[in-house]
């Protein structure tokens, strides 16, 4: 196995050759689980967390695959914070010990405004996090409350302000929308909040029913509305307008940056790049073969006390079908593919067995060829999937 | 048997009205079927038959019974077919027959298919039996139907027997009557061969069995016979009597019934009406009254699956060899693919004929809406038929078009006869006659084209009469129409399953209704997508899918690629799946979705 070198660190949201080499860290709690959420995390699991920590601490120092310096770390979840700093710092050194992390590394860390106060917010900048996403989603008190938000509106952006107050440089805020609780006002007020906090990164993403939520529940038996995709497709554009009109660029699809404050992490999954990922049902990546972990907190804390794989699944791409998985990442990207590097990573044959498609997708609109690169047209944006699907 | 002692009856019933209980009752009063062996609707062979409790095929049935008088008779019992599409079927039943039991049910009175049966049978110069059934029933009227059958047949109300088939009683007094009233056969025993072929069915192991009644002469095993419609010569293998299974006989005396088989391959080689004579001394005529079946409705049948095609042809293939009205051809469609185009005697038929293939042949089928056959006159007065609206010369060569009318006949209460008559009016009906039946219920004619009643109008009139009007048509020839043909347009690109040829006043509502239908079907591509109705270049109904807008994951959890790519490789999956229509993708059920309009044929079956 062939590993990458760490890149020096680069922050323009341009799709990489040399991505870098990536930590994901999975913390599934959460105090509350919002109405739309499907993402592996747990209400009322409070007495785990320090077994769970422990068991995070033991996986990674246990890991005996290929090392290489994290370029960038994040602390998914869940919520992250629901942790002390103490204990999320413990899990961060575990990483630096185990990897080794920079010192111009990107290290993030998901945070609910609920979760962090001052104190909170200076722990996590002593141990380490120098990058914050606070999940704002919404700045109207009816659409937080539909989408099962707690929190009002002043929380999220007193969150922001404490962030930096505490000294955070780098905020994230992320953003819902097309909800169907919201209305287009709705949509420039909470658009027009977040600018206005001095945030330096936006991910604002289009509401998605999933099955099994309780969302998916309350729209299958009528009592909401379903989402509206032409609606959808409405308010991704204000969202560029009033963004871009305030200094942001977009750099993916659903991802806007301040000049060089682009996610390197983002980055770097859409540049087909290598990361590990540690914790309950995290998912990891190295040189073409994907694996990912025990969802269950329990079964995980188990595995690793009893020496056990905590590996649940796993598959290993061919060839062409990684430069495929590489094109469907890397043209979310809005500055697409650098079809040179491309070939370096992968050769020539993936992109002449395409090269048909990339016509006919080309003559359909979706997709556009310049400066050597191969890019999504501004209308193949929102209509990714149609691409994308094609070049698998 | 001597002819004196022979009687050969038919029932001729509604649906419903009890004609297998009865025909039960008989077989076990005469002895014919043991009290152990019976079991319910005795005659009604087939699965089909018995789950629609309708009859498809005729039975004949010999029963011995010794009358009163002390003397021994033959009563031949044939069944006939109770449904207006068999209607040429149940005439040559009854001229199997010297005599019919008019059946009714005491608690409904006649309907209109039995009104036309005995029409029939009095046409035939049957002797005519009139019997009220289920005066066991709490709602039985006895008195009031046995008014109107009175009137109808003119007899006193007093001669029309009232019995009870579940019960058996009045039994005994109808096998009395049927002896005493019903004429013996009156053909010549030392004239040459004729016998009727009044059914046939195909059996696997034996071939064609054909149901037979000898009208003159007689037939003896392994005799030649000759079919003098088909002009097939053959060997009697077998001939036998069904009393009430298959019994060998050496000979079938003038005026028996009973069965033939002769090595004969498919129906359509002793076809209902032909005449059986000998070979060596063969009769100069055959007998009046054989009509080539003549397939009214046409719709095209596909399997829903493609690949089910080669299956789908031999299945059609073997029902052909037990049913000589079916014909079919194989015909190709853009939007369905390779499928036969059909004809059928009528609705009844076509469903009957669809439910066999999926049920005995286990395919998956689609059929196109069903219509009707158009003479096409064009200018330079050389005419063209029409079973297929794609056929359709253009409307510019076309001098007139002329459609299939039928004789449409409605028993109703009086108190529908407004909306009877509003139905009728809406299907471009001009009434004929109305006359009561009794004070409060009438019979209304109607001269109808034939397309007009083959959608819903069964449904129609059921509904709106709460249940209670019947209906039975017969043709009236071609008339000239005033008809187009409306096509259907994807993206400009015409839809061959959805042309239909309606009159020009229902152009609109047809590609109102079918642009609607489609564009909820259609999913939205990427460009607005117009479905339009025309006729001819003129677009009547315009519909759009709007283009799709946005189609995109929103994020990555946490890298989990795997299922992102998953969910794009469905997706691909999923396109690939689709059919091409010019440049419009459409899912494999849009356009059979679109198709599938509720005819509610079981609900007509049964009522």
């Amino acid at each position: 196995m062939t590993l990458v070198t760490p890149a020096p660190s680069t922050r323009t949201g341009h799709w990489m050759s040399d991505p870098g080499f990536g930590v994901y860290v999975h913390i599934p709690f959460c105090k509350h689980r919002c109405h739309y959420c499907d993402f592996n995390t747990y209400e009322g699991q409070d007495e785990l967390h320090d077994r769970y920590v422990e068991a995070l601490v033991g996986e990674i120092a246990r890991w005996e695959g290929p090392v290489a310096p994290a370029t960038s770390v994040f602390f998914g979840g869940g919520t992250p914070t629901l942790l002390t700093s103490r204990q999320l710092g413990r899990i961060l050194a575990a990483v630096e010990q185990r990897l080794g992390i920079p010192p111009d590394a990107e290290i993030t860390i998901e945070a609910n405004p609920e979760t962090i106060d001052g104190p909170h917010l200076e722990g996590l900048l002593e141990a380490g996090f120098g990058r914050i996403s606070i999940g704002v989603q919404s700045l109207v008190p009816r659409v937080l409350l539909g989408l099962g938000r707690t929190h009002p509106p002043r929380r999220a952006l007193d969150a922001i302000a404490a962030a930096r107050a505490a000294g955070f440089t780098d905020i994230n805020a992320d953003l819902i929308y097309g909800s169907p609780w919201e209305t287009a006002a709705d949509w420039v007020t909470s658009l027009e909040g977040v600018i206005a906090s001095g945030v330096d990164h936006v991910s604002a993403y289009a509401l998605t029913v999933e099955e099994g939520t309780p969302l998916h529940t309350l729209i299958r038996t009528k009592r909401v509305r379903d989402v509206d995709p032409d609606v959808q497709a409405e308010r991704h554009g204000v969202a560029d307008d009033l963004l871009g009109a305030a200094g942001f660029a977009r750099y993916e699809v659903s991802n806007w940056a301040q000049p060089g404050r682009a996610s390197r992490h983002n980055v770097l999954y859409w540049s087909a790049g290598n990361y590990l990922g540690f914790g309950a049902g995290a998912h990891a990546h190295l040189d073409g073969r994907r694996w990912w972990s025990t969802r269950l907190p329990r079964d995980f804390i188990d595995a690793v006390g009893s020496s056990a794989s905590t590996e649940e699944g796993s598959e290993v791409l061919h060839e062409d079908q990684r430069a495929g998985e590489a094109l469907m990442l890397g043209l979310r990207l809005v500055s697409g593919v650098h079809l040179g590097a491309f070939r370096d990573r992968f050769g020539t044959a993936p992109l002449e067995a395409r090269a048909p498609i990339f016509v006919t997708l080309a003559e359909a609109g979706l997709l556009e060829r310049a400066d050597g690169r191969l890019r999504l047209s501004e209308r193949g944006t929102l209509l990714a999937n149609e691409a994308l699907c094609e070049l698998l | 048997m001597d002819q004196a002692h022979q009687r050969a009856i038919a029932v001729i019933a509604h649906i419903d009205h009890g004609k297998s209980t009865l025909s039960d009752r008989l077989l076990q009063l005469t002895g014919t079927v043991s009290d152990r062996d019976m079991r319910e609707q005795f005659l009604d062979r087939m699965d089909l038959e018995r789950e629609r409790g309708i009859t498809i095929k005729a039975a004949a049935v010999r029963m011995g019974y010794r009358a009163q008088d002390g003397e021994d008779y033959q009563i031949n019992l044939i069944d006939t077919p109770g449904h207006v599409d068999f209607g040429y079927e149940v005439s040559r039943s009854l001229a199997a027959c010297d005599g019919v039991l008019l059946l009714v049910d005491a608690a409904q009175g006649i309907e209109a298919q039995t009104l036309t049966n005995l029409y029939l049978a009095v046409d035939g110069g049957l002797e005519i039996i009139p019997v009220l059934n289920k005066i066991d029933l709490p709602a039985a009227q006895p008195e009031r139907y046995a008014e109107e059958l009175a009137a109808l047949i003119g007899c006193d109300p007093a001669d029309i027997h009232r019995i009870s088939a579940k019960t058996g009683e009045g039994i005994p007094q109808l096998l009395e009557a049927i002896v005493s009233k019903v004429p013996p056969p009156t053909g010549d025993p030392a004239a040459p061969l004729r016998a009727l072929v009044f059914d046939s069915v195909y059996d696997t192991y034996r071939g064609v069995i054909a149901y037979i009644r000898v009208v003159d002469g007689r037939i003896q095993a392994k005799q030649g016979v000759r079919l003098m419609v088909a002009e097939f010569e053959a060997e009697a293998d077998e001939i036998g009597i069904m009393a009430p299974d298959a019994r060998p006989v050496a000979a079938l005396e003038t005026g028996e019934v009973g069965y033939l088989i002769a090595g004969i391959k498919e129906v359509s080689l002793a076809k209902v009406g032909d005449t059986v004579t000998s070979r060596t001394a063969p009769a100069e005529d055959p007998l009046p009254g054989y009509r080539e079946p003549k397939p009214m409705v046409f719709a095209g049948i596909y399997p829903i699956e493609g690949d089910d095609f080669p299956e789908l042809r031999d299945a059609l293939d073997k029902l052909k060899l037990n049913d000589a009205a079916l014909v079919f051809e194989p015909e190709s469609s853009t939007a369905l693919g390779f499928g036969f185009r059909c004809g059928f005697l009528g609705l009844l038929h076509m469903e009957i004929v669809r439910e066999r293939l999926e049920r005995e042949f286990d395919l998956a089928l689609i059929a196109t809406a069903p219509s009707v056959g158009y003479e096409i006159e064009l200018m330079g007065a050389s005419k063209t038929v029409v079973r297929n609206p794609t056929d359709m010369p253009d409307p510019s060569k076309i001098e007139a078009i002329y459609e299939p009318f039928v004789s449409v006949m409605v028993v109703t209460p009086s108190d529908f006869t407004g909306t009877v008559m509003q139905l009728c009016q809406e299907r471009r009906g001009e009434l004929k006659e109305m006359h009561y039946l009794s004070t409060d219920r009438l019979e209304i004619r109607y001269h109808m084209p034939l397309g007009e009643i083959i959608f819903d109008f069964f449904d129609q009139l059921k509904s709106r009469t709460k249940g209670y009007a019947s209906l039975d048509y017969e043709p009236a020839g071609m008339h000239p129409s005033n008809l187009v043909r409306v096509d259907v347009l994807l993206n400009q690109q015409p839809v061959d399953a959805f042309s239909t040829i309606v009159h020009r006043d229902k152009a609109y509502d047809y590609g109102k209704t079918m642009t609607e239908r489609l564009r909820k079907l259609i999913p939205r591509q990427m460009f607005d997508v117009p479905i339009q109705a025309a006729i001819g270049s003129r677009v009547i109904a315009r519909e759009t899918v709007k283009a799709k807008r946005k189609d995109v994951l929103a994020k990555c959890y946490g890298g989990d690629v795997s299922r992102k790519r998953k969910l794009l490789e469905q997706q691909k999956k999923g396109k690939k799946k689709m059919k091409q229509i010019g440049s419009v993708e459409v899912p494999q059920g849009a356009f059979i979705d679109a198709l599938r309009v509720d005819t509610d044929l079981d609900a007509q079956a049964k009522s």
